[in-house]
């Protein structure tokens, strides 16, 4: 059992997002019998990094736990454990974040893309660089030929790699259709890939394994896109989903080195209104929410999330 | 080519510590060996000492328990060789921890760019959910299988090389065991004759083993063998350790996590396990973090670990220090924490993900041994000079198509040994697994399992492909 969060088309973010959002993230599963032992993982708290704050942050589990343990995973997110040990019939996880913007920072100077591959292969005696775990293959986003094919068009020879790397998004938002009934959410990536079709975790896959088979270093993000309703009309609960997009190494000549955001679903570098809530090598390392039940039967899953701004 | 055999000199003639077997064996005749090997079978097959084969069917379509051919003649270690490479396992075995253990802390060997970190980061048994985990003892590989073999010089002396590591789940010493147990009782009279070393105390070992890693606060640890169950091929040998310790044998459908401790259900209610001796592979122990469709393990496993309520043995993750591609590094690892010589050899190793190395061993494809770099049980492997012509253009298609998948070594003139088949008595080539427990110290029984290949000039010893077993004699000086 995982929970199942799939993004819905959002509209892309409005040009001027306030800076500081709030987020509620909603999770309900409704057992048709009572589930006597679950043991859960979560990735609910949003990032502390170079383009966000977290405010406030309140993780609220009903039926109340048995044991909790907040703690950093190897890519530096929060990951909370829980366990729950009463027979229960329903499990609610709520999540709500008050997250602030950070001022973008410079623009990170790009490096051709082949001079960016080359800084992730090895030299005896020189320590890697941060980015090196994010160029190989990962559990669910095995190498491809296929996907290195697709993608070799946009990296002509001595191309700055932002440059290319953002001709590959709009290349794929493009040749892609948002279809949230083409996959489910362990649609291997080659399948996605051969539909063209799927939704932002499928997009976000396809991006980054195709950027890694050419020897280039990416990662998944996932979190929260801010939208903003069509004029005149109230801002509707629920309406959100959680999100995912790519993040894209750029080496830089000094220091540990900068990520590009980009979204492929939405055809964009992300901006204030992309709230990070985890980054990894594929979306099995950051799933928002899953566990493992004993007892329960089915289930039914409902997942909510509404950001807005804050204030 | 050259060869090493283990009991005959160039002439002949017959080396030293095996005077005393070959004036037995050359009184024995040929009659008495048949039917002592008759015996053996009868009592194995008795007993139930088998291994499952997987995707093989028996006639009747149902069975897959084979057994596993054991050798009347003795492989002999003499007192100072055998010195030697428990001196050379024992210094392997604490560098490749203290390597695991780097890799999931402060990295110092990738960042001083003495190991490519590639070789971490692509490997998929590199466990990123045991980034920062304290375990007990900073070991990680409570339970090491070494694989050495003597390969022939030029001038017809022998050297011992590691073949591999094997620190997950390394099987085969109930063989070791009961392949003793099964000389001492068709020919009491050799062990009169000879000082050897024993080796039936390695449960005891093991056990002091697995209670000294135990989680810090327990005076009395409770040790449990978990198994996948009585479909995995080494499932003998789980229930026969957990029975020859005296402690439970478990499924995972036996244990539960509540309060950050780990239960299992016995007849009296839940009792508390404090470690675990576990034989199932890391995808399987806890579908919360790893394979969710996985039933041999138990939910929430991993909490607890982390939390530092129980130990595994052997650790998460420990397959990033065994793989192939990792293995031409281990000397370095040694001179790195150490700050040592390697006393073990390593066999020269090619890596195909290498443009020069490729190049290297496409042209030299009918010489080389090649392996699939996480292959085990020696499948997907090309032994160049046994193959067909057919078979070498086959495998350089695979070759080409995914080269980072295959390492290549020169092949070793493996060391022979007697062996007793069908024709009599042959020298078939032979390995040496031993088995090496780390716990609050390093320790070993002499010795360790010898594999044999039963078909004449193969170099494939895994019982899975037709491979046999031998007794291990290291002898007291």
């Amino acid at each position: 059992m995982s929970s199942v969060l799939r993004s819905e088309l959002p509209e892309p973010p409005a040009a001027a997002a306030p800076a500081v959002v709030d987020v509620v993230h909603e999770t309900v599963y409704r057992y048709a019998r009572p589930v006597e032992l679950a043991q859960h993982m979560a990735f609910l708290r949003p990032r502390d990094d170079a383009t966000q704050r977290v405010r406030a942050f309140e993780l609220d589990i009903e039926p109340r736990p048995a044991q909790r343990s907040d703690t950093l995973d190897a890519f530096g997110n929060t990951r909370t454990l829980f366990a729950l040990t009463a027979p229960h019939d329903a499990l609610r996880v709520t999540a709500r974040s008050r997250v602030q913007a950070l001022p973008p920072p410079a623009p990170a100077a790009a490096p051709a893309w082949e001079d960016a591959r080359a800084r992730w292969r090895y030299v005896s005696g020189v320590a890697p660089e941060p980015a090196v775990p994010f160029v190989f293959a990962s559990p669910l986003l095995p190498l491809h030929a296929a996907l290195r094919a697709w993608a070799e068009p946009s990296f002509t020879p001595g191309r700055p790699l932002d440059e290319a790397a953002l001709e590959l998004m709009h290349r794929l938002h493009a040749g892609f259709r948002y279809d949230p009934d083409a996959t489910h959410v362990g649609t291997p990536v080659l399948e996605a890939f051969e539909r063209r079709a799927g939704v932002c975790q499928d997009f976000a896959h396809v991006m980054i394994a195709a950027l890694r088979a050419l020897g280039l270093a990416a990662r998944y993000v996932s979190g929260y896109l801010l939208t903003e309703p069509p004029p005149g009309q109230p801002r509707l609960r629920g309406a959100d989903a959680s999100h995912a997009w790519v993040a894209v190494a750029l080496p830089q000549p000094e220091g540990p080195g900068a990520w590009l955001e980009l979204d492929p679903t939405n055809d964009c570098v992300a901006g204030p209104g992309h709230v990070r809530l985890a980054t990894g090598r594929d979306y099995g390392d950051v799933t928002p929410l899953r566990g493992v039940i004993r007892g329960g039967s089915r289930h039914e899953l409902a997942v909510s999330v509404d950001s807005q701004p804050a204030g | 080519m050259t060869t090493y055999d283990e009991m005959h000199a160039k002439a002949g003639t017959v080396r030293e510590h095996y005077a005393a077997y070959g004036r037995w064996l050359a009184d024995q005749p040929g009659d008495v060996m048949k039917s002592r090997r008759d015996e053996a079978e009868m009592i194995f097959r008795r007993v139930g000492i088998t291994f499952a084969v997987y995707g093989a069917k028996d006639e009747d379509g149902s069975g897959t328990e084979r057994l596993i051919p054991f050798d009347l003649i003795p492989r002999i270690i003499p007192a100072h060789e055998w010195r030697e490479m428990e001196k050379g396992l024992k210094q392997r075995v604490t560098a490749l921890n203290r390597f695991v253990h780097d890799v999931y802390h402060e990295q110092a060997i990738l960042k001083a760019g003495i190991v490519p970190s590639e070789q971490v980061f692509r490997n998929a048994q590199f466990r990123p959910e045991m980034m920062g985990v304290a375990v007990a003892g900073d070991i990680y590989s409570h339970i090491a299988g070494i694989d050495i073999v003597r390969a022939a010089n030029p001038d017809g002396s022998g050297t011992y090389y590691v073949l591999e590591d094997n620190l997950r789940v390394p099987s085969g010493v109930s063989y070791m065991l009961e392949n003793r147990k099964m000389m001492m009782r068709l020919f009491p009279e050799l062990f009169a004759g000879h000082r050897i070393a024993p080796v039936a105390h390695y449960p005891d070992l093991l056990l002091e083993t697995l209670r000294a890693v135990a989680p810090s606060g327990v005076n009395e640890p409770s040790v449990v063998v978990l198994t996948p169950g009585m479909y995995n091929s080494a499932y003998f040998e789980h229930a026969f350790l957990a029975q020859q310790m005296g402690v439970e044998l478990v499924e995972g459908k036996d244990l539960f996590v509540k309060d950050q401790y780990l239960y299992m259900r016995t007849t009296q209610g839940p009792r508390r396990v404090d470690v675990i001796y576990r034989r199932v592979d890391d995808d399987f122990l806890d579908p919360q973090v790893f394979r969710p469709d996985s039933t041999l393990g138990c939910a929430g496993l991993l909490g607890v670990y982390r939390a530092g309520n129980v130990t595994l043995c052997n650790a998460i993750g420990t397959g990033v220090a065994d793989d192939k591609s990792i293995y031409p590094y281990v000397p370095k690892m040694i001179e790195f924490y150490l700050g040592e010589k390697p006393i073990l050899n390593n066999v020269p190793t090619y890596l195909c993900r290498e443009e020069g190395d490729l190049k290297y061993v496409l042209d030299h494809l009918d010489e080389l041994v090649v392996k699939e770099v996480h292959g085990a049980g020696g499948y997907g492997m090309l032994v160049g000079p046994a193959a067909t012509r057919a078979e070498v253009e086959a495998f350089r298609g695979a070759l080409k198509a995914n080269p980072s998948n295959y390492i290549a070594q020169p092949t070793l003139a493996l060391s022979s040994c007697p062996t007793f088949v069908d024709s009599g008595i042959a020298p078939r080539h032979i390995d040496l697994r031993p088995f090496v427990l780390s716990g609050t110290t390093v320790q070993m029984v002499p010795g360790g399992l010898t594999r044999v290949a039963l078909k004449e000039g193969s170099l494939v010893v895994n019982s899975s492909q037709g491979g046999g077993t031998k007794d291990t004699w290291v002898l007291e000086a």
